[in-house]
């Protein structure tokens, strides 16, 4: 690596941790989580860097030495859809295939009667979840994989092969890429180690939010004691996947457990009593958790203000940051908070007007990270990405 | 506040190594080798359910 990228990247690297410990750094970081925005930058369509991981990689790195950011995230469209399509799963609107081609890719929740997981099925899940996952959830999900109690198939067989095999081959490429941008361009790989909260995964991806909220008032007793079940595998994924360097952070991808979505009273008995222990272990272990806070949480700070100083990095997303900053900005470091309709149909002068708005309002003692509220697609101008970082360079020096 | 409970299949492990000895004719020389393999390779299988829930 050449000198002087080698102490580009010290220099970044100490920045970015600075301001995660909620101390000035040099200057304010800037660290935008870049999406299909990189696909449309350097050139590819949203299929191509959907659907082949290399490009990808390839465009996160051109966005990484261009507008030369202290940090980015690896691959932010971070579902491969080559491999989910090997598997066979279902849920997923791929670009090419069930959207258009320059259309980011689409969750697709089912209706609440082909929920993937059944309500009379959480017994099943509390008692095992890891056989649940496979005997049951894995064949429901996947085009290709057979229920356990009939005949296996060929394509039941390859669904695992390459899975597992595709899996490994996109888990392992990150090592290289993650070196690629240290090298190329001095650039920080922002974060490692993926968690999401047990109330998220019920409603994301077995009840569906609609099944979930209907089970919080039918059987309140399975859907805790499930969210109780899925926390020592949730913390256990988090922690494998985790910087062993203890830089950066582990990422908690934060969805719907907050009001309007559930009341406050269900966050208080359901989400947050089964989070914040994962929470804490994580931190017992030495790492940060960057709390992405989608939607607006700002109902819940007060909880989140229970949790250690530095123990999370809490990125704004809908919430108004300045409430953010004064209810929880002196425990930890903000992130975010450049609204994306802004980045999208605004002028570069608007967003430099809303960019210093932030900054002199949250980040003058530090503890700051410039990022766009919500991941940056293919609607971003990229002057406008342009003015964000440019403004932020000269204004956010300490 | 939910305490982190004691699961019955520890995290990591989808066959436990103490259930597969039981298949196995007894084992001679390394046994800790043989188990240390088998727990890293089970662990594997373990990433990838939980990684397709977390991250796909």
């Amino acid at each position: 690596m050449a000198k002087d990228m080698e102490k580009l990247y010290a220099e970044r690297l100490k920045r970015y941790v600075t301001a995660m410990r909620n101390e000035k750094p040099d200057r304010i970081p800037i660290r935008p989580f870049v999406a299909e925005f990189t696909a449309k930058y350097a050139g590819y369509t949203c299929q191509e860097v959907t659907h082949d991981f290399e490009k990808a990689f390839a465009a996160a790195r051109k966005c990484a030495a261009d507008f030369d950011w202290d940090a980015v995230v690896a691959n932010m469209v971070y579902v491969w859809t080559g491999l989910t399509q090997a598997i066979g799963m279902k849920y997923y609107g791929v670009p090419g295939i069930d959207v258009p081609p320059n259309t980011g890719f689409q969750y697709l929740e089912p209706p609440e009667e082909k929920a993937f997981m059944k309500p009379d099925e959480y017994d099943q899940l509390i008692e095992d979840p890891t056989g649940y996952l496979f005997n049951v959830w894995l064949p429901r999900i996947s085009a290709d994989v057979s229920p356990i109690d009939e005949p296996t198939s060929y394509r039941n067989n390859l669904s695992f092969l390459k899975g597992g095999m595709a899996m490994l081959t996109y888990f392992n490429a990150f090592e290289k890429q993650n070196e690629s941008l240290r090298s190329e361009s001095g650039t920080v790989s922002a974060i490692s180690g993926i968690l999401k909260a047990p109330f998220d995964i019920l409603a994301d991806k077995l009840r569906g939010y609609i099944g979930l909220v209907i089970d919080l008032f039918e059987r309140p007793a399975k859907v805790l004691a499930a969210c109780e079940a899925l926390m020592p595998h949730l913390t256990q994924a988090a922690l494998s996947g985790a910087d062993p360097d203890k830089n950066v952070p582990i990422t908690i991808w934060m969805h719907r457990g907050c009001v309007p979505f559930v009341s406050q009273a269900h966050f208080e008995k359901f989400y947050w009593p089964t989070l914040k222990p994962i929470i804490e272990e994580i931190c017992a272990h030495g790492h940060q958790v960057l709390f992405y806070a989608e939607g607006d949480w700002n109902a819940h700070l007060e909880s989140f203000a229970e949790l250690p100083d530095q123990a999370i990095v809490y990125h704004v997303d809908k919430g108004d940051i300045f409430e953010v900053h004064k209810a929880i900005g002196h425990k930890f470091c903000i992130s975010g908070g450049i609204p994306n309709f802004l980045l999208a149909y605004g002028t570069a002068d608007e967003v430099r007007d809303y960019c210093k708005k932030v900054i002199d309002g949250v980040a003058r003692d530090g503890g700051y990270i410039m990022d766009a509220s919500a991941i940056v697609q293919n609607d971003a101008k990229v002057e406008n990405i342009k003015a964000m970082t440019d403004f932020t360079r000269e204004y956010g020096v300490y | 506040m939910s305490e982190q409970k004691e699961p019955k299949l520890k995290p990591g492990a989808c066959i436990p190594w103490e259930q597969k000895k039981k298949e196995l004719p007894k084992i001679s020389g390394d046994e800790k080798l043989i188990q240390k393999v088998w727990e890293d390779i089970d662990a594997l299988g373990y990433m990838y359910i939980w990684q397709c829930l977390l991250s796909f």
